[in-house]
């Protein structure tokens, strides 16, 4: 086909609604939201939540989570123009830091024989399951919006899908949740999370290239 | 170089706002950049499966055009994905890109680019200018291209303001009649 004629065969389309990127980051937050909202009117969130979270260690296991999840998503969103290729991944680094040095604080200060007592098959697969199957939905979400974009790297596209939305299934999970070790929160929450976006960053490279 | 960002963000908007001529006038402006994005990098490739990509970019810049935001540059918008679809299309190909340093690349990359397009401006007005004689295209080139001061370039020719007035109105006439019978 003929340059020209392309042009003009492309200049006939309509013009295009732009890009909404507070209307995708609303759509990931709702979709990671509404399954976690699901799982703790079927199960019921912890007794005496309200307490727990006037506690500051425990408080975090839902802040930290939390922050990490709004700081990828608007990385996540802004990585949708195709001349953004830093999306200001520099905002992880507090929630990292504080989660790094609640394990460091229980390592220095916890007896040995206390940093993995609350681990047994259990716990891990509930907290783990628990987790995973609540980031699906957003992680779903996310990879099919990105593709509304433009990202120019499609892999940490997908990765910083993954990371909203295991951080968001995390957060919502962590109400539920009764383990209030941070040897256990941040190792745990964290592995999964972690394995979360890994995945999510392999099927990004594949489905966000355009 | 900042009026062909002026230039090219007024016909996108406009295009944004359904005018199909203005779309059109901006990829065909584009369109000799992105060959020489083509050319510059694709020295692997046969020349005629240039064409081919360069296409490619296009409908590329057409299917994710609603990701530019009209308060950004638009430069650093087509480049980008100029670049990602370039390099996309190379591996497609199983060709790489002109292998150079990823980083080393990226900043060749607008410097090449732009230059391109400044040889490609230049060349297309010399093209022009060549179909009058060479005192009037002079001329042409001191009062439109370089702006110099009427007075200054009248002097140094060794003719009268008015005198030199007239010759540009006349060159002017030519250029467009020129024009004219080469679009239609």
């Amino acid at each position: 086909m003929n340059t020209d004629d392309l042009i003009a065969e492309l200049a006939g389309a309509p013009a295009p609604q732009p890009l909404n990127t507070a209307r995708m980051a609303g759509s990931v937050l709702f979709a990671a939201v509404f399954p976690a909202a699901l799982f703790l009117a079927a199960l019921g969130v912890r007794d005496g939540l309200g307490g727990y979270l006037m506690q500051p260690i425990v408080a975090l296991k839902t802040v930290l989570p939390a922050l990490i999840c709004v700081a990828a998503l608007a990385a996540f969103v802004r990585l949708s123009r195709p001349e953004v290729s830093r999306p200001g991944l520099g905002w992880l680094i507090l929630p990292l830091a504080i989660a790094a040095a609640l394990v460091l604080r229980s390592l220095i200060t916890a007896p040995s024989e206390a940093w993995f007592a609350e681990v047994s098959a259990f716990n891990l697969a509930e907290c783990m399951g628990g987790i995973l199957v609540l980031s699906l939905v957003p992680n779903w979400v996310a990879l099919r919006i990105a593709r509304q974009g433009a990202s120019t790297a499609p892999r940490l596209s997908g990765l910083l899908a993954g990371l909203a939305a295991a951080s968001g299934a995390a957060t919502g999970y962590s109400l539920f949740c009764v383990q209030d070790n941070p040897m256990f929160f941040v190792i745990w929450y964290g592995l999964i999370i972690t394995i979360v976006t890994l995945a999510s960053g392999a099927l990004g490279a594949r489905l966000l290239r355009w | 170089m900042s009026d062909t960002e002026e230039l090219w963000s007024g016909l996108m908007r406009a295009a944004n706002r359904g005018d199909a001529q203005c779309y059109a006038r901006l990829l065909h402006a584009i369109s000799p950049v992105l060959r020489g994005v083509v050319r510059a990098r694709g020295r692997a490739l046969p020349p005629d499966q240039h064409e081919d990509i360069v296409q490619e970019v296009l409908m590329a810049i057409h299917a994710k055009r609603h990701t530019w935001r009209e308060d950004q540059p638009i430069r650093p918008w087509l480049f980008a994905i100029t670049r990602y679809k370039v390099a996309d299309a190379f591996r497609r190909r199983g060709v790489a890109a002109t292998p150079i340093e990823d980083v080393a690349e990226r900043l060749a990359d607008e410097g090449a680019s732009a230059a391109i397009e400044g040889m490609e401006a230049a060349q297309e007005i010399e093209h022009l200018l060549s179909v009058l004689d060479a005192r009037s295209a002079e001329i042409v080139r001191a009062l439109k291209l370089r702006e110099e001061a009427p007075a200054q370039v009248a002097q140094g020719m060794g003719m009268s303001e008015g005198a030199l007035r007239v010759s540009l109105h006349r060159a002017l006439k030519k250029l467009e009649g020129f024009r004219r019978r080469n679009l239609s």
